[in-house]
């Protein structure tokens, strides 16, 4: 059975099918991407995957668990964390603290044993806290340890974002556009990661990727999409030569 | 200069930086301990005051400066808290069960007025919390059987167990007890995770939700506290006054409470403290400053509101971090010496962008 099974999933916003009957299974620790020009309905599937729009059709089955109704807190605990197109990261917090956030769906104590900082608590932030330090040494993230997030360069924001994600340690990881806005080194850096992310901790992952160096370097598969409907699914070389794919991106004859 | 070096990592979340830090807190409490003995009595009720202000303003910060639920409507716990004590110890309530209730009842309503909040923020939150408040205040002015409605309540001594508070010294142990108390429940709320969630919400509710944290129980948990909180003080307050009526509980309360968390420093514990000893104290400088000012001004009844507005606008401007940035800065000079460049300190500014997906 495959580890995410989206079942003729649309939504329409007014008039527009933002995403019109999506169907596709993504295999344990595959590496899937999703390509299509803007306006395709990638990030839309992306949110309708975490929960954050409410599909107008279809189904979404993660792990065996049908998640289309859950509330959208409920999904990271199903195990599934995502990061933004946008950089979505607690801009007033520093990097350890965005990080710690990640380790939420983990925390066990309420109020009253935290109101009164009992040892529970402690132990279990010490616990969360080297989790942490396992995603900080792996993204190399240490000399920004105690940084404040507002400040940081765009590349490092947006591997702090990648970091939050896995601090959560999802089994399946979504990727909003990983690459945007990084120079050549940190788009290497991002290959690797995501490699070792698939080999060393089995993750699967799902990523809305531009670049076609990286989705041909990286993906197992590949799913192009153009006004909210597949195009092409397939190996990166297949969905490449689809002459529909090249359509929707140049515009057809 | 002054170095830290952590070596593990529950430094990071504990009460005292350092053995320093431990010996100027362990300095503070050794006043505040010998405080009645050596104060004269006029003194040791303003610290009184700022006692209570403590804890309504521990409450709201953790509120407003870590969560980021803006409310006008802090008044009104504070009413509910001083009224249910007031009217529970008429009916023979011994006092900690009728603070304890007073707590109770507080976060209850804070919990319907944080109702709103989940679907609105900012100026429209605080509009839906002063709305709120309105209600209460005209809850208390007309339900007349309990509350005397306008006439007020004359409220006993405060009593625990046989100890009478008598006189501003026993008053000023209670409070110090309770605010002492206050303080270090919202500290640990915060160094823990669902700290780390209000924070989240403030930054990013999207960001929030998808790593986890249920929006609406983090937000009504810190309504619901901080209404508690809040409610707490205005117990101890009908205590300190032994005189209310709802007219004591408007609308510029609450303007009170924000402009001391404001002006003490938005998200830091001791800009609590720093704003009630500025909030309580401001009315004197005002009184002492009127024998300065032409009579046209001096006579002006509005002058106290007016200077509020003064210094929390030069506060915002000039410098948002409030006292506690102010007080930061000096030691960071001191700290740093003699390396210390102007720069050092700079705020990185970074401004409110729009929700995106």
């Amino acid at each position: 059975m495959s580890l995410l099974e989206i079942a003729d999933v649309g939504i329409s916003f007014g008039g527009l099918r933002a995403v019109d009957g999506v169907s596709v299974s993504v295999e344990e620790r595959e590496i899937f991407a999703i390509i299509g020009p803007n306006g395709a309905g990638k990030t839309t599937l992306f949110n309708l995957i975490s929960r954050i729009y409410e599909p107008t059709t279809g189904r979404i089955v993660f792990a065996g668990r049908d998640i289309t109704q859950i509330p959208p807190h409920e999904v990271v605990r199903a195990g599934i964390a995502r990061t933004f197109q946008n950089i979505n990261l607690f801009d007033n917090a520093t990097v350890l603290d965005n990080l710690m956030l990640g380790r939420y769906r983990h925390c066990r104590s309420g109020l009253l044993r935290q109101t009164l900082f009992t040892p529970f608590v402690r132990r279990e932030k010490l616990a969360d806290r080297r989790k942490v330090e396992e995603v900080i040494d792996f993204l190399e993230l240490g000399k920004y340890r105690d940084v404040l997030v507002a400040g940081l360069p765009y590349g490092v924001r947006k591997i702090v974002e990648l970091g939050r994600a896995l601090a959560a340690e999802p089994r399946l990881l979504l990727l909003d556009e990983p690459s945007s806005g990084l120079n050549v080194e940190e788009t290497n850096d991002m290959v690797f990661w995501i490699q070792d992310l698939r080999d060393d901790l089995d993750m699967t992952i799902v990523m809305i990727e531009h670049d076609m160096s990286l989705v041909s370097a990286v993906s197992d598969r590949v799913l192009a999409m153009s006004s909210g409907r597949m195009l092409a699914l397939g190996a990166a070389a297949e969905v490449q030569r689809d002459p529909g794919v090249a359509a929707a991106y140049l515009g057809g004859p | 200069m002054k170095f830290y070096k952590k070596t593990s990592y529950a430094e990071d979340f504990r009460l005292f930086r350092d053995g320093a830090a431990a010996f100027w807190y362990a300095l503070l409490a050794l006043a505040l301990v010998t405080a009645p003995f050596v104060l004269p009595t006029y003194y040791l009720s303003q610290l009184v005051l700022i006692g209570i202000y403590v804890v309504a303003g521990a409450g709201l910060m953790l509120l407003s400066g870590f969560c980021g639920q803006i409310s006008l409507g802090h008044s009104a716990f504070f009413a509910v808290g001083a009224f249910t004590v007031a009217v529970l110890e008429k009916n023979g309530i011994p006092f900690p069960l009728a603070f304890l209730a007073a707590g109770i009842l507080s976060a209850a309503v804070g919990f319907v007025v944080g109702l709103p909040a989940l679907r609105l923020a900012g100026m429209y939150l605080a509009i839906a919390t002063l709305a709120a408040a309105f209600i209460v205040t005209e809850v208390i002015v007309r339900w007349e059987s309990v509350t005397n409605g306008s006439s007020g309540l004359n409220v006993a001594k405060l009593s625990i167990l046989g100890f009478v508070a008598d006189s501003e010294k026993k008053l000023y142990a209670v409070v110090a007890v309770v605010a002492l108390a206050a303080m270090l429940a919202v500290r640990n709320i915060v160094r823990s995770p669902l700290g780390l969630a209000m924070m989240a919400i403030r930054d990013s509710e999207t960001a929030a939700q998808s790593m986890g944290v249920p929006l609406m129980r983090v937000k009504l948990t810190a309504f619901a506290v901080s209404a508690l909180l809040t409610g707490l003080a205005g117990a101890l307050y009908a205590h300190k006054i032994q005189f209310i009526d709802p007219d004591q509980f408007t609308i510029l309360v609450s303007i009170e409470f924000l402009v001391m968390i404001f002006i003490g420093g938005i998200g830091s514990m001791h800009g609590v403290v720093f704003g009630a000893a500025f909030v309580i104290a401001l009315p004197q400088l005002v009184a002492v400053a009127k024998d300065y000012l032409p009579q046209t001004i001096a006579q002006q009844s509005g002058l106290q509101a007016a200077v509020y507005a003064i210094v929390l606008l030069a506060f915002i401007l000039a410098e948002p971090t409030g006292l506690y940035g102010i007080w930061r800065r000096i030691k960071t000079y001191f700290s740093m010496f003699p390396f210390y460049r102007k720069g050092s300190q700079r705020r990185v500014k970074s401004f409110a962008k729009s929700e995106t997906w």
